[in-house]
């Protein structure tokens, strides 16, 4: 299958188009096997259904049998080449997708193929990531390039070097990017914390990166076009990833009544929704990523 | 991309953004004829601002051994290569500059160093270069015939910062106060594209923050009317932390306005890339012009020859006089009756230096009183 590029021309189209309407790139039949895949190739242009399953969502095991309800669906990747700085070439061209929903909360599983795991951050060192785009409002989508002016997104990202943070305790920095590293005397060995706190700037002024003791490995933002991301007060989303045989596979939840970001997910309804992969190895970051095209998230009613 | 205003170049050029002057601009002046390397900036600034996990690799303020020597690894070197041979024609820049030869998808031409690149602050230190034919310095002796010598850097604080043009986030900002340049610690979400896209390195990115940090010119010193820690701690006493004038409001009463604009003694640092940086440098008097030429411009020369005469010019010499003598900064100064005095915003006199310092000469032998018996002597050497 040959590189897709989204153009300018194709996203400002879009940002009017029916949702799940334009295919990117040729159809291609993904044939991983994984221990928990349904028998079914992933399908592309195939609508995201989100099967509805009484009980509880598997929020943070990407593993689960209950994935198995859920069809896969092909998404086509293509370099960031909208807005500056762009992504030069493509390192992966697709990801597989797949969705869930009890009323409460809509989870998506995200898998593909990265056989490099980048969770730390450092000097020209950058970390693997993936992100869930969905408008807050129904009617037709906004511009594909995280919204516009007056037609917001709710942006959901998962971070490796966040699940790190949590899978680790943590330990995400000097020590584990250089564990050889030798340190002279550090202003949290002879200071107490609440004056050593000031020596990490970052954290000390609230930035949620610069945090490495969380909860979750999502960061919920909303935003109105590139480089307009602004982190959400209260932050709702759970999720878990782990790399197994080079293949990432990231569960991303989120409770379906997104209260103050705008409207529910609710059962019954059909939304645009699109993605974004970066590869650390490939030193994406920012809008140097992999990006999809509107796909259709359909939300099965209650049966 | 807008049109802006460079004076530096004589010309306009491309930029992001729309000019918006601070209304007075942070500036340094650094005489590199001074410095003897010892580092005591670097050692200030590091233990006042950047000792904390995760700022290994910082440094906002280094010396480093021209031509050999730089931080990080060929820093100025790669983007003159990169940008290729240019060509100044007089006072004007001809060539393109870094906002100019920006590839497609890109604002800025500029490249990333490697961790590795951050691994090596005193490369090259000490190291000369040249042969005979080159200098003209002890003509005869073809063994110091050699140059080099010591480049102070610290954030050049920008009119037009390559690091803002880069920055998706908007995460840096200029200062309309002082025209310092900052990182937004809560906006920024550690991208790195401001240590490609500085083509002087000096934004840096802390490991244990995962964010950009870079010099931040000492505000709550400045804010005091108090001159930066690696001004106040140099022992050679080559800086002078002052403000700078728009070029249309020039003020020769103000001591950077009279180095930069007045003089032209005090030069930018490869103005060519169009960032028009605002830490101005005396160019060492002992190494080939045409080096110098390409590092501060067309207008090294005259700056050399002006510093070279600096004994018979009571004015240049007074201001040179009042570097290292406070730690206040100075907003106007004079030099009357053999005597430098800087004054503060108020006009209210801040310090006084002699041009020359007094010499007092003791008699060999001397006479004095010893349990009150008469008694000569002589002076020993302790």
């Amino acid at each position: 299958m040959g590189e897709t590029q989204i153009t300018r021309k194709d996203a400002l189209l879009y940002g009017g188009a029916a949702a799940g309407g334009l295919v990117v790139g040729g159809a291609a039949v993904v044939a991983v096997a994984v221990a928990v895949d349904n028998k079914k190739p992933p399908v592309e242009g195939a609508p995201i259904v989100a099967p509805y399953v009484a009980g509880d969502l598997p929020t943070t095991d990407p593993s689960a049998d209950a994935w198995k309800d859920a069809d896969r669906t092909y998404v086509a990747l293509a370099a960031q080449q909208i807005a500056q700085p762009f992504l030069d070439k493509a390192g992966i061209t697709s990801l597989d997708a797949r969705a869930l929903h009890n009323g409460a909360k809509v989870a998506l599983l995200l898998e593909w193929d990265d056989d490099s795991v980048d969770d730390l951050d450092g000097i020209r060192r950058y970390h693997d990531a993936v992100a869930v785009q969905l408008p807050t409002r129904s009617g037709a989508p906004p511009a594909l390039t995280m919204g516009g002016p007056g037609s917001p997104v709710h942006i959901l990202q998962w971070r490796a070097t966040w699940q790190r943070d949590i899978d680790s305790g943590g330990n995400t920095g000097v020590d584990q990017i250089y564990p050889e590293v030798v340190h002279d005397v550090m202003p949290d060995d002879i200071l107490p914390a609440k004056a050593a706190q000031l020596y990490w700037v970052g954290r000390e002024a609230g930035n949620p990166l610069s945090q490495n003791v969380r909860t979750s490995p999502i960061e919920e933002v909303v935003a109105e076009g590139f480089g307009s991301v602004t982190h959400l007060a209260t932050q709702t989303a759970v999720g878990h990833g782990n790399n197994e045989d080079g293949r990432w596979r990231v569960v991303i939840a989120v409770p379906s009544a997104r209260k103050g970001v705008g409207e529910p997910l609710a059962p019954g309804t059909t939304w645009p929704i699109s993605f974004a992969v970066w590869l650390g190895s490939e030193e994406n970051r920012g809008g140097r990523k992999h990006i999809a095209n509107w796909q259709t998230l359909v939300l099965e009613a209650k049966a | 991309m807008a049109k802006v205003s460079n004076w530096q170049l004589g010309r306009d050029m491309e930029y992001p953004y729309a000019a918006d002057r601070p209304k007075k601009q942070f500036t340094m002046i650094m005489d590199t004829n001074k410095c003897i390397a010892c580092q005591s900036c670097t050692i200030a600034c590091k233990s006042t601002w950047t000792w904390g996990k995760g700022q290994e690799f910082m440094l906002w303020n280094n010396i480093e051994t021209k031509p050999y020597g730089f931080y990080p690894t060929g820093w100025d070197v790669n983007i003159l290569e990169l940008l290729g041979e240019q060509e100044w024609t007089g006072d004007v820049y001809s060539g393109e500059t870094i906002f100019e030869a920006a590839p497609e998808g890109e604002r800025v031409l500029g490249w990333a160093p490697a961790e590795e690149d951050w691994s090596h602050p005193n490369i090259g230190e000490d190291e000369p270069t040249g042969n005979a034919a080159d200098t003209t310095y002890i003509p005869d002796n073809p063994h110091s015939m050699m140059w080099m010598y010591y480049l102070q850097r610290i954030c050049n604080h920008c009119t037009y910062p390559a690091c803002v043009a880069a920055c998706p986030r908007e995460a840096i900002y200029k200062r309309p106060e002082d025209g310092i340049v900052l990182v937004d610690q809560t906006r920024c979400r550690g991208y790195q594209e401001c240590l490609t896209a500085c083509p002087y390195k000096k934004t840096m990115f802390n490991l244990e923050t995962r964010v950009s940090e870079k010099c931040i010119a000492c505000y709550p010193k400045l804010e005091q009317g108090l001159q930066t820690q690696c001004t106040t701690s140099c022992i050679g006493r080559l800086r002078l932390t002052n403000y700078l004038s728009a070029p249309d409001e020039v003020d020769p009463r103000k001591p950077a306005d009279f180095f930069v604009h007045i003089r032209k003694i005090a030069l930018p640092i490869y103005p060519q890339l169009g960032l028009e940086p605002n830490v101005y440098y005396i160019p060492p008097i002992h190494v080939p012009a045409k080096y110098l030429t390409q590092m501060f411009g067309p207008g090294v020369e005259k700056a050399v020859e002006m510093y070279r005469n600096a004994k018979d010019d009571p004015e240049l010499l007074g201001l040179l006089m009042l570097f290292g003598a406070t730690e206040r900064i100075m907003h106007t100064w004079d030099v009357t009756g053999g005597v430098a005095r800087a004054y503060d915003e108020a006009g209210e006199e801040i310090v006084a230096v002699p041009l020359r310092e007094p010499t007092f000469v003791r008699p060999f032998e001397f006479a004095t009183e010893v349990a009150g018996e008469p008694m000569t002597g002589f002076r020993h050497n302790t």
